[in-house]
């Protein structure tokens, strides 16, 4: 037994010698330390291109939501028996973990390591993307995790609305007046694909947001926006106000996702909404957006050769009938980037910037001219004076070949020309519909102005499946928020019920309830 | 052990050495002649017993007088020899046994155990008996022949993986299946990738490289308890396989060919009657047409399995050598799979410097190739164009022009009538989307054992079981537009798994009076690199081929990622074994292994200890029993295993996350996984209790174990806190409990000299229960919603309980139909039972009559749920019988309730768009999992060899039936053939391929 005993023993001497080694054995060498990024900065800079890519969605975050309730695009898929997100029951709920995952979490390291490093600008990036990307989600759903994210506390509270937006407004002040005094810093010029690093075009657009997120506010703290919104107007570095300037995020090798979902899985054509409005304007920019029906007994209206479907449709059996109609352009199949501010948009803002009295806005009708040549001219279209010009042309009737509960009537009978003597409710209707045609792929802004301001007057879903699951939306409204997400629900249940609370008396964590800037009260 | 055996005999022979005895020498053969070494020889009546040599040859001290001698041994069959007075030398035939019977087993680390010592429950199945029904996967051939083991086969064909697990479901995120150990070394089982709702097919594991013919016998160790001195690996149980080797004497040389044919035995109902209106993909249409009738019938294909082997064996008093090869040849039930399989294997063991040093080598390789093995779910899968087919069209036309040519792109697309991401034509897929799987596998080793002393014994191992694998999935440009891509898709795997193992052992046997003791000690390296290679896909449709139809890494996308492939762990132990035995009678085993392993690395917890103790008492020994009972044992144990966590999960570091494209370099992805430093080992505690009798002298035996197995510190996977800065997180937490009985009964009711019936019966219960995952997140569970369907593990619960969603009814139980008269879906999903069967039955049955024997194996498995999703589509789209006869009635009965009104009738198409397709209501697609079935039938002609000295020493002839028919069966398919043999879609059915029915013959020789 002694023999054994010392065996045992010189055996256990030997293995502990050798469990030095664990560490290195259980590393997967395919995987990459901090040190060895460290080189060229890659470390802090290599995230970027995904951060920006993150703040836009794909299918079922933008495509089955958005796009679908703002009319562009709409689904000949009867996706779970045609009770989903489309026809207001939800489903699909995915963009708040897309924010928290690939924009949060990666941008908190990137904080952290330009501490670390000592390369602040890094950080100052990473903290104005966060802006975009969290801008875009509490659009989304109200309150969201902002001033409290990266804390490890069990229960993680939500910020309020108007607390959230101070902080946006205070944040962009510093971001700004780092940016001002690094006008030149060339650190990003590697890692960014929007604007080579050039941080005099970062500024541009921040003014931008500044000015997005004020017109946001305009309703609900009057007060504020035009603060904010005379801040980005004012400042010298300037607006996104030429289209070289538009901000563009690079699509990283992906197909744009309008043209995957369209061309590739055959789940989405042209919507109905936008085909009424094109159609009755013969708008020369629905060549650069959509492909023509390709059965010719599809399009109703002569002359355009377009065919969209109804928003929240009633479909399945006619999926087959429904894919004749049109495409989304086969331009996106080959598209680099994708439009997420552009001057376009800039000149729409100021536009009612200036029907709401703010300084430095300039002219009404300037502006909105301007807005729809700006578009014009990034689509690509002709045809524009003549547009500008047409006092006449109003959105069509929709009717759908394959199914007629789907047909409707347009509730909107706004004209294109610029007219002084309109009111300005009629003046902001031509300005949020004009802003509704130059938006597409960037419809989650098109669903905020609608809720903000009712603009374009668009018809209800055909097939309204909304039910006490996720709340009921009356046959006279529409859709006005997402639910937080399960993992919240479940895992973070003290915060989200502080949430509800937040967004205001008598709030459920529902979709029929208002977020804080839609206040369903007059324009002006 | 010969030696521990022979000096324990030593021992018993000084007790008895004062009465009146005398010198009883003789041999112990097998069927041809040869000795049969390490067979017990024991008095009837007394306590007396020897142990025969290498050469089959004994000598025991007898009473004066007629005596009757009991020889058992490992796989023959038990006997007993009257012996007269004057004889002083007897020679003993004995045969081959099923039931096994024999007293010696293997247990882990490959020492062998008189079994009557052992403390855990364990059981013998034979290699004849495995090899009974030709079956190409030794595990498939397991079924039912061992209590407490529930098998899952995948429906795949040749080739394709199983599901083995014993007692229960243990790791929630492992696969609790049993570790196969060849001779004493583990043996790698990696599963390869299973189909899900989506798609795939089954990718295989590593157990059909093993070629029947080799195996001797399987010791299958249910519980932690036997399996110890395994560690961790052991935790979920082990089946030894212990490979046949050379024996002494002359060469014989055993040929066997089989050849076996799979009939499709049950379609789903469909009908013919009915087609689609328009350009719908739906048959809905209430005119009846003369329609093509046969053409899903048609498409399946007779499989047939051709298997060839040979074997040698032989060897002097020094040597022995065994050499086996053996083929398989198949092809599947759906056109164009086919499987071919090759095995050589080897092994020799030569005795050196007086016999005291014995080293042998065995080297096993296999080569398995494998051509469009079937899978299961939406995409790419043949068979959901062929059942959901528009009844109208011409099936013919699309079978025969299952491509049309493109005159724009210069190449064939994809001919068929619906553009759906779930249709395909079926021929297209079956011609155009080649799957190819290939696998190199060699396991070589070298064992020396020496006697050190009288007592000590020194025993060193090493072992590589090395394989190369390859994956390689073609899709044809031109295909399906959602699941592939413009220009093709093409999805490749290449790499290699390697097991490196040593081991060292020292063992002490001695015997002081009354007490025995057998002492072992050791220490193991195993060293597993897995999965070390690469593999790269375009992602179906997500990003195109350059040019279409050419698969090489050059004409990969920018965009694809070529992965880098790894895992690997290091696991070094130590362990000990004491076991004392008392007067024979009484026995005591304790045991401990330490392992430290690379995987808990940086967590502290490298180190742990686990320890286990046994007792067991044979209690016909100590008291008198009544005459019918000749042994009786009590047994208990406990024991505590520890399981190591996946590789690199405690601090992993960041990765390239993208090949870039134009415009720059892919982004860096952070590790965005909370680190795990304080990761602990999952601990499973087992206490096992059991009883062993045997009656009539072993013409009958009961074995009954009851066991109750506790897993706790589960590592679990779950989304970190949204506001935390991490995504993902991994905590200790969980209690898992499985416990349950198992009951083997052996008995032999008929036994004449021309006529006998051996029947086995084998019956288990396991019950599992979820007592806890997250005590502070008690809606955390494993599992969610699959497409409407979801297979659940969470606290309250069991393992994969299964939810799907109800109809929505009134208080008094009425369908609540919407405004429309559409009946509406519950809000949410219920729980309607758990996959896992109740209660596990086998019954095996030989009868021999003169020449001729018939084996009968009823399989069993009682209670738990099946799903079918074929079911649901099939109704959607309009294709069941159910639906062409409801429409024939224009109407379906209902109990349901439409804004206060009563409502008894709904139109057909309403009722089964509602109910049908993915994810709507559920409920009428639930069925009971019980099914009896004849699992097995052979008839056996042995012939007579009548000439000692004839060339042929043995031959046989037997015709095999598998899967003939079920007794009870309430599933549209069988929930045994498993469209996954992974956890989550067990008793789930999407689009997989139909249960089949197999029928062979078998023709052996031996020289």
């Amino acid at each position: 037994m002694k023999k054994i005993i010392s065996a045992i023993l010189l055996l256990s001497i030997f293995i502990s010698s050798c469990t030095k080694d664990f560490e290195n054995l259980n590393r997967d060498p395919n995987q990459v330390s901090d040190e060895e990024l460290t080189q060229d900065n890659n470390l802090l800079g290599s995230p970027f291109s995904s951060l920006v890519f993150n703040i836009f969605g794909h299918q079922i975050e933008e495509d089955l939501c958005y796009d679908s309730w703002m009319g562009y695009m709409n689904t000949p898929t009867d996706f779970v028996g045609n009770v989903n997100n489309t026809t207001y029951y939800i489903r699909w709920n995915s963009y708040w973990d897309r924010i928290y995952g690939s924009v949060m979490s990666p941008s908190k390291k990137v904080i952290e390591l330009s501490a670390k490093y000592n390369l602040p600008m890094f950080a100052t990036w990473a903290k104005f993307v966060r802006i975009l990307a969290v801008s875009k989600l509490t659009a989304v759903h109200g309150p969201v995790i902002y001033s409290n994210y990266g804390s490890s506390a069990n229960s993680i509270p939500y910020d309020k609305e108007s607390d959230l937006y101070n902080t946006f407004f205070l944040q962009l002040d510093s971001i700004q007046t780092t940016f001002s005094a690094n006008k030149d810093y060339p650190g990003f010029a590697k890692f960014d694909q929007s604007y080579k690093g050039d941080i005099k075009q970062w500024q541009k657009l921040l003014n931008s947001v500044r000015l997005r997120l004020a017109m946001r506010l305009s309703k609900v703290d009057a007060a504020l926006a035009k603060v904010q919104g005379e801040k980005a107007m004012s400042d010298p570095a300037g607006l996104i106000e030429v289209n070289a300037d538009n901000f563009k995020v690079a699509l990283l090798g992906n197909i744009m996702p309008v043209a995957q979902i369209c061309y590739q899985w055959d789940d989405t054509r042209m919507g109905g909404v936008i085909e009424s409005f094109m159609a009755g304007y013969n708008d020369g920019r629905s060549a650069k957006m959509f492909e023509p029906a390709t059965s010719a007994a599809d399009p109703i209206h002569p002359s355009f050769q377009f065919k969209g479907i109804r928003n929240g449709a009633f479909c399945g059996t006619t999926k087959p009938k429904m894919l004749t109609y049109s495409k989304v352009s086969n331009d996106f199949n080959s598209v680099l980037n994708r439009r997420a501010f552009t001057a376009s948009e800039v000149s729409f803002l100021k536009a009612e910037a200036a029907l709401r009295g703010w300084t430095g806005a300039g002219d009404a009708k300037t502006n909105y001219e301007n807005g729809i040549k700006l578009s014009f001219a990034d689509w690509g279209a002709a045809g524009v004076d003549a547009y500008i010009a047409d006092a006449t042309s109003k959105p069509l009737n929709y009717v759908d070949p394959a199914d007629s509960r789907n047909n409707f009537t347009q509730p909107s009978t706004i004209t294109i020309a610029w007219s002084e003597a309109d009111s300005k409710e009629l003046k902001l209707e031509k300005i949020i519909t004009q802003k509704y045609l130059n938006t597409f792929t960037n419809t989650l802004e098109a669903w905020i102005d609608f809720r903000r301001t009712g603009y374009p007057k668009i018809p209800h879903v055909a097939k309204n499946d909304s039910s006490p699951d996720w709340g009921v939306i009356p046959a006279t409204e529409w859709i006005k928020r997402m639910p937080f997400v399960n993992g919240e629900r479940t895992g973070n249940t003290t915060a989200v019920a502080d949430a509800v609370t937040k967004m205001g008396t008598g709030a459920k964590d529902d979709i029929a309830t208002r977020l804080w800037w839609d206040t369903g009260g007059p324009n002006f | 052990m010969t030696k521990i055996r022979v000096l324990l005999l030593f021992m018993l022979i000084a007790n008895v050495a004062s009465a009146q005895t005398r010198q009883l020498s003789g041999v112990v053969t097998d069927a041809n002649s040869q000795g049969v070494p390490s067979a017990t020889v024991k008095i009837k009546g007394s306590n007396t017993q020897s142990l025969t040599g290498q050469d089959g040859k004994f000598t025991i001290a007898v009473p004066k007088g007629n005596i009757v001698l009991v020889i058992s041994s490992i796989g023959f069959e038990f006997k007993e020899v009257p012996v007269s007075g004057t004889d002083d030398n007897v020679s003993i035939s004995m045969t081959g046994s099923s039931a096994a019977l024999g007293e010696v087993v293997v247990t882990a680390l490959g020492i062998k155990r008189d079994k009557k010592a052992l403390t855990y429950a364990s059981q013998l199945v034979s290699g004849d008996e495995l090899r009974r029904a030709a079956n190409i996967n030794f595990v498939d051939a397991l079924s039912g022949k061992a209590a407490g083991i529930d098998i899952k086969t995948s429906n795949s064909g040749a080739g394709g993986s199983t599901k083995a697990v014993l007692r229960g479901n243990k790791s929630l995120l492992g696969l609790s299946e049993a570790l196969y150990v060849i001779d004493g070394v583990p043996m790698v089982n990696n599963k390869g990738a299973q189909p899900g709702s989506y798609g795939g097919s089954d990718q295989g594991d590593g157990l059909s490289a093993i070629n029947p013919e080799d195996i001797e016998s399987l010791n299958i160790l249910r519980g932690a308890n036997a399996a110890i001195l395994y560690g961790s690996q052991g935790a979920n149980g082990v089946i030894l396989i212990t490979l046949k080797k050379g024996k002494t004497g002359k060469p014989t040389l055993s040929l066997s060919s089989s050849t076996v044919v799979d009939k499709i035995s049950g379609l789903p109902d469909f009908q013919y009657e009915y087609g689609a209106e328009g350009s719908s993909v739906y048959n809905w249409s209430t005119t009846k047409g003369n329609y093509q009738k046969d053409y899903i019938k048609d498409f399946f294909q007779t499989g047939v399995n051709t298997t060839n082997a040979v074997s040698i064996s032989g060897g002097g008093d020094k040597t022995t050598a065994y050499f086996s090869y053996a083929n398989v040849s198949a092809r599947g039930v759906v056109p164009t799979n086919t499987y071919n399989k090759n095995n050589f294997s080897f092994n020799s063991s030569t005795k050196m410097l007086n016999d005291k040093l014995t080293v042998s080598s065995s080297v096993m390789f296999s080569n398995e190739i494998s051509h469009n093995r079937p899978g299961a779910g939406y995409y790419n899968n043949p068979l959901t164009g062929l059942y959901l087919f528009a009844r109208q069209l011409d099936f013919a036309d699309y079978k025969n022009n299952y491509q049309v040519f493109d005159a724009d792109r210069n190449l064939y697309k994809m001919n068929w009538y619906s553009t759906e991401e779930k249709q395909n034509n079926p021929y297209w897929e079956l011609n155009k989307d080649t799957k190819l799987a290939t696998s190199n596998r060699v396991i070589a080793n070298v064992k020396a054992s020496y006697d050190l002393t009288k007592h000590f014994k020194f025993e060193a191992r090493a072992n590589i079981d090395y394989a190369d694998k390859k994956y390689d999935n073609r899709y044809a440009a031109g295909g399906n537009s959602v699941s592939v891509s413009p220009n093709g898709a093409w999805s490749y795997a290449k790499y290699t798994d390697q097991s490196i193992y040593t081991d060292g052992i020292f063992s002490y046997t001695n015997t002081l009076g009354k007490l025995s003791i057998t002492a072992i000690a050791g220490a193991s390296y195993q060293k597993n690199t897995f999965y070390d290679g690469m593999s790269v896909s375009n992602g179906g449709a997500q990003y195109t081929l350059q040019y279409p139809n050419v698969f090489t890494f050059a004409n990969m996308p920018y965009q694809v990622v070529f992965n880098q492939t790894l895992s690997r762990t290091l696991k070094q132990g130590v362990f000990a074994d004491l076991q004392l035995g008392y007067k024979d009678a009484l026995f005591l085993d304790i045991a401990g292994r330490n392992d430290w392993a690379s995987t808990l690395a940086l967590s502290g917890n490298q180190s742990y200890l686990y320890p286990s103790v046994g007792l067991s008492a044979i209690i016909s020994e100590m008291i008198t029993m009544p005459e019918a009972i000749s042994f009786f044992k009590l047994r208990a144990s406990l024991s505590q295993t520890a399981n190591e966590v996946p590789f690199n999960v405690v601090s992993p570091l960041n990765t390239i996350g993208g090949a870039g494209d134009p415009a720059g370099p892919g982004t860096i992805t952070y590790n965005s996984q909370v680190p795990f430093t304080n990761l602990k080992p999952e601990k499973i505690v087992s206490n096992e209790y059991g009883a062993e009798m045997k009656f009539f002298n072993g013409r009958a035996g009961l074995e009954f174990t009851y066991y109750n197995d506790v897993s706790t510190n589960q590592f679990l996977s779950l989304p970190a806190p949204s506001g935390s800065g991490y995504n993902t997180q991994y905590i200790n937490a969980g209690k898992i409990v499985n416990k349950g009985f198992e009951i083997a009964i052996t008995a032999d009711p008929l036994k004449t000299s021309a006529f006998q019936w051996k029947t086995t019966v084998n019956f288990s219960q396991n019950r599992n229960k979820i007592v806890e995952l997250i005590p502070s997140n008690p809606d955390y569970q494993v599992g969610g919603d699959d497409e409407g369907f979801a297979s659940i593990i969470k606290a309250g619960g069991s393992f994969n309980d299964v939810y799907i969603f109800k109809f929505a009814r009134t208080a008094s139980g009425q369908i609540i139909l919407d405004g429309n008269g559409v009946p509406t879906k519950a809000a949410t999903s219920e729980k309607v039972g758990n996959v896992n069967p109740d209660f596990l039955l086998g019954w095996n049955n030989t009868v021999t009559y003169k020449d001729f024997s018939l084996s009968l194996l009823v399989t069993g498995k009682f209670g738990g749920v099946a799903f079918s999703k074929t079911e649901a589509f099939l109704d959607s789209y309009g294709v069941s019988q159910r639906t062409a006869d409801a429409r024939a009635s224009a109407t379906i009965p209902i109990n349901a309730d439409q804004a206060g009104t009563k409502v008894t009738s709904i139109d057909p198409v309403v009722y089964y768009s509602a109910i049908g397709d993915r994810n709507k209501i559920m409920e009428p697609y639930i069925y009971s999992r019980t099914n009896v079935r004849l699992g097995q039938f052979v008839l056996a002609y042995n012939f007579k060899i009548g000439n000692p000295n004839s060339t042929i020493k043995a031959a046989s002839v037997s015709l095999i039936g598998r899967n003939l028919f079920f007794f009870y069966k309430k599933a549209p398919y069988d929930p045994e053939q498993a469209m996954s043999t992974g956890n989550s879609m067990q008793s789930n059915d999407v689009f997989a391929v139909p249960p089949t029915r197999s029928y062979g013959i078998n023709l052996k020789v031996t020289f």
